[in-house]
């Protein structure tokens, strides 16, 4: 077979890169330096964003209930839920009854709910919706990078550590995709490695290309190559090296919030962090599959919440929890729900000013059996990107959004 | 308790109907060009089928994408035949009949028998049912792989592969290992023919029905989950259709159910009234229905872009598309003729395809095992190539996988090396899983990093099939409350789904391989020889300079450090034999090897 030249390297030995590779560098330095332990006291410590999704369309109506609503029980005879099964906020709603510590939060003014999220135009395929959230554009895919990788472009622009923005899971979300910074992602930071004797590891590490722009394959695996040495034994230590006396579920969701709490004490130069919680696609047996969710996710953000309440870095996270859309307001013939539109978003953290934020949708003026959104999710970036990330939100989102009052 | 209920063996006889289905065509031995072949096939599209030259470049390429890469013996052999004769060889397979595999249908216990057992018994019986079905598939899932391995038909398996992550069905969601085992078989003997009897085939196959809630699809209570994922997913994509076009064809799919774990038509479920579907009243049916979906112009498109992103791995152009899409509308969806004509078609052979695409965990996995002649048990690699994202039955969603540079993250790219380290017989499980030893001692108090002596997640008892999405959570982690480790920890024991790798590895693999007499054969005797060999017989796809340069630094400083003169490598015993391996595991690390 013939080889195919590639010769970036050559040209990477030019006088102009070794110049930009001296920059960057000094940049990285200055990141590392930033986030380290030993923070300069006259420095802001850094903000940190937590992505928690749940995937598959999260019924919204069934996480803040409107139990008092005739319209609400009409539609859902053996979803509905009365007064006495729900954690009653107001005469007319109240939170699913698994949330117990996603109330204690809510009292205590540290999570915030945006009621009635969603988007103009709805789209009720999941592939699409998420594409929507993970793109803040109606065009999806086709309109370029996710929203975090355009936040990057803003926010960060040259700094290059891999570390920047880490998903704990198998399935990155298209969010995180950056041509500049893109993301590390492991499952289990124990087996987080390539093995091998230290001349051969040392050789490995040589087979990468941190600079790569990644517009062919090739270059994209260079790149990957070179991050993943970069990232894995940074991840491991800090993973290793974290000590809390706050106890996680015993369960997949649990344990990658637990090495987000890691990862957010590290000291690694992380900024984005993002999670997944997986099974909300509940068109048949809804009941005891939600509710098992809600579980999950009550004692995973209790966890969470409690043990980032013990250190400054862990109060500099924030966490958004979304879904890429709700569900039918009608309960279908299986004792399911089938695609919906709009649901609400959880937003929490020590800095949050928790409270109900928008308005809960109207049940009865409904567009095609689907509530109509209250609240563009593009509002609740924009909150995040302005108030938290210290960014321009015009510049990620392409275009002003109000932003809403639970942070800054 | 073991299996109480009767149980039925089916025997899975349907290849023999696949043979008697494939065309059979003389195949020549000589070196004929691919034109007049090609000239034959081609509808007059105005384009002129320019010939390519048959080498073993292309003829790799192809073994790459219509089967799981290729031996060296098999390139030359491809080559020999002449391009037409091997897209027709690979069209009816090198030997087509193939022994089945038996399917044991595990049957649930009725709702009257399960009533009568106490609480106790009733779940280790449901427990005990699930174990066997997890079991089942698991063996199924070996058998697969080892189709995959041998190859006497590997475009037969690659369309089962791609129809598998077509027409998804989950054994998250499908109890029934039967019904996931049938649906395959479905995939294997059909997936060469004609799309529309595969597309009627799946609304009537059991596990699709009970994967997207058909059996809850009924007359005055629809269900829009198959509706939607038929139209979105299965022919037409999204913005071909309106939400009122899917509630109106959900209706039309009403009907369709699985009883004991066979599709049945229940009359009485059918919605039998008038149904508007993309503009058409009528009162559509199942077939109908998807008759009608045949006709949209967006079906060909849709599915001529995914076999030309599954075979290319590259977005193809509006106009390819076009292209492909009308010899599909014309051909009657014939998915053999739109495989010959893309195989003969020089464009499939040019650089922005050939080693552009990036390899899948199942192609990386049994590439790897085919180009380094190794025989590891095939039900190893279906869990490594599940902890690197592709668990066969178990796709990430309806949408099956993603794929391309969606297989790679910074974790399953270094995975992919230690598993290529494993084959190699270079790295154990162990090194993997290996406890962080931390830089410095551990502040009182703080976290040890130490490791518990056991793993988690094995309570379900050892199941084959693991539920886990790509790579294991079920490995050792630092135990928070850990005390601070006095020494070195220790490396825990190996349970669940690393455990069983760990039996396999230990227990049913050696890696019968030697690179030194490969080296010998090649001629090989100094360091850039070495590389070049080992590379060429190793990867998909060429060295790139970079990499070439780096590879030989590594083998001569080694060579030098274990007192290994250049010309004497090949015949140095242990001590070379292991750096080749060494050698061949960066090889397989390499970006390059991810290609193929």
């Amino acid at each position: 077979m013939t080889s195919r030249p590639f010769d970036r390297r050559a040209l990477l030995t030019g006088f102009g890169a070794l110049g930009g590779l001296a920059l960057v560098s000094s940049r990285a330095h200055g990141a590392v330096r930033l986030f380290s332990s030993e923070l300069d006291p006259r420095e802001p410590a850094p903000h940190m964003l937590l992505l928690v999704q749940l995937s598959g369309g999260n019924d919204g109506l069934s996480t803040v209930v409107p139990y008092a609503d005739d319209a609400y029980r009409a539609a859902r005879p053996t979803l509905g839920f009365a007064k006495q099964d729900v954690l009653v906020l107001d005469d007319y709603k109240g939170l699913h009854g698994e949330l117990e510590g996603v109330r204690k939060l809510l009292d205590a003014r540290k999570l915030a709910i945006v009621e009635g999220v969603g988007y103009p135009n709805p789209i009720r395929s999941h592939f699409k919706s998420y594409e929507v959230w993970h793109t803040a554009d109606p065009r999806g895919r086709a309109a370029g990078q996710g929203w975090i990788g355009k936040l990057g472009d803003v926010a960060w622009r040259d700094v290059q550590d891999p570390n920047l923005v880490v998903h704990v899971g198998a399935n990155v979300p298209y969010s995180l995709e950056s041509a500049a910074h893109p993301p590390a992602a492991f499952v289990n930071p124990a087996s987080y490695r390539w093995a091998g004797e230290k001349e051969d590891v040392d050789a490995y590490g040589k087979m990468g290309d941190s600079e790569g722009k990644a517009e062919s394959n090739l270059e994209f695996l260079r790149r990957k190559v070179a991050d993943s040495q970069a990232s894995s034994q940074k991840i491991r230590s800090a993973v290793a090296r974290y000590r809390t006396d706050v106890e996680y579920p015993d369960e997949p969701f649990g344990a990658a919030l637990r090495d987000v709490a890691a990862l957010a004490n590290g000291g690694i130069g992380t900024r984005v962090l993002s999670v997944e919680l997986t099974g909300f696609d509940t068109h048949t047996g809804q009941r005891a599959r939600h509710d098992n969710l809600m579980k999950q996710l009550d004692r995973g953000l209790t966890a969470l919440a409690a043990d980032l309440e013990r250190s400054e870095a862990g109060k500099n996270v924030v966490g958004l929890v979304f879904s890429e859309f709700g569900r039918r307001v009608k309960e279908n013939g299986s004792r399911g729900t089938d695609h919906g539109v709009a649901a609400p978003c959880f937003v929490f953290g020590a800095s949050v000013k928790g409270g109900l934020y928008g308005k809960h949708p109207s049940l009865t003026a409904l567009d095609a059996g689907d509530v109509a959104h209250t609240t563009d999710f593009r509002s609740v970036y924009a909150t995040l990107i302005e108030r938290w990330m210290g960014a321009d939100s015009s510049r990620v989102l392409g275009q002003k959004y109000p932003t809403l009052g639970f942070l800054g | 308790m073991g299996i109480r209920a009767s149980t039925l063996l089916l025997f899975v006889a349907l290849a023999a109907v696949a043979i008697a289905n494939e065309p059979t065509r003389p195949i020549s031995g000589s070196n004929s060009g691919s034109n007049s072949h090609s000239a034959v096939e081609r509808p007059a599209t105005g384009r002129d089928a320019t010939s390519i030259e048959w080498n073993a470049r292309n003829a790799e390429h192809l073994l790459n994408r219509a089967g799981f890469g290729a031996r060296p013996a098999e390139i030359a052999a491809a080559v020999n035949v002449g391009h037409a004769a091997f897209v027709e060889q690979l069209l009816t397979g090198f030997r087509p009949d193939y022994e089945p595999f038996f399917v044991e249908r595990i049957e649930r216990p009725d709702r009257d028998e399960l009533q009568a057992m106490g609480e106790a018994e009733r779940r280790e019986f449901l427990n005990q049912v699930q174990r066997d079905n997890r079991r089942q598939l698991a063996q199924f899932a070996g058998w697969w792989v080892d189709q995959m391995l041998e190859s006497h038909h590997p475009l037969r398996e690659r369309m089962t592969l791609f129809w598998h992550g077509y027409f998804t069905s989950s054994a998250r969601d499908v109890r029934s290992s039967a019904a996931m085992i049938e649906q395959n078989e479905l995939f294997r003997t059909r997936g060469l023919g004609k799309f529309g009897e595969l597309l009627r085939a799946i609304v009537r196959d059991p596990a699709m029905l009970e994967y997207l809630d058909n059996n809850q699809n009924r007359k005055g209570n629809p269900n829009e989950n198959f509706a939607r994922e038929v139209m979105e997913l299965f022919t037409l994509g999204e913005g071909h259709y309106t939400e009122a076009d899917i509630k109106e064809a959900a209706r039309a799919l009403t009907g369709w159910v699985t009883r004991r774990g066979e599709a049945a038509y229940v009359k009485g479920r059918h919605d039998n009234g008038k149904k508007t579907i993309l503009g058409v009243t009528k009162n559509f049916d199942a077939d109908s229905f998807l008759a009608l979906l045949l006709e949209q112009p967006a079906c060909p498109q849709w599915l001529a872009k995914k076999l030309l992103v599954h075979f290319e791995g590259r977005t193809p152009s509006p106009a390819r598309i076009d292209d492909y899409a009308s010899f599909l509308k014309s051909n009657d969806y014939d998915v053999r003729a739109f495989l010959r004509r893309l195989f003969l078609d020089p464009a499939f052979y040019s650089d922005d395809v050939v080693a552009a695409r990036i390899a899948s965990p199942i192609d990386y996995l049994v590439g790897t095992s085919r180009r380094l002649s190794v025989e590891p048990p095939p039900a190893l690699l279906w869990l490594a190539a599940g902890q690197l994202g592709e668990r066969l039955f178990e796709p990430p969603s309806v949408k099956g996988w993603d794929g391309g540079q969606a297989w790679i993250t910074t974790s399953t790219l270094m995975q992919r090396g230690n598993m290529a380290g494993m084959l190699l017989g270079v790295v154990k499980l162990e090194d993997v899983l290996r406890p962080e030893v931390l830089d410095e001692e551990p502040e009182p108090g703080d976290m040890s990093g130490e490791m518990t002596g056991e793993m988690t997640g094995d309570e379900a008892g050892g199941d084959e099939m693991s539920g886990d999405d790509g790579e294991s959570r079920r490995a050792p982690r630092a135990k928070p409350d850990a005390k601070p480790a006095k020494k070195k920890p220790a490396t825990p024991a190996l349970k669940g789904e690393y455990g069983q790798m760990g039996r396999m590895l230990a227990d049913a693999y050696i890696p019968a391989i030697h690179l030194s007499a490969r080296l010998q054969r090649a001629q090989a005797t100094n360091d850039h020889a070495a590389v070049d060999a080992l590379a060429d017989e190793l990867l998909p796809v060429a060295l790139t300079p970079e990499s070439r340069a780096e590879l030989v630094r590594f083998l001569a400083s080694e060579r030098e450090a274990l007192g290994i003169e250049e010309a004497q490598l090949c015949k140095s015993g242990r001590d070379g034999e292991r750096l080749l391996r060494r050698l061949a595991h960066l090889i397989l690390s390499l970006p390059e090897a991810q290609l193929s």
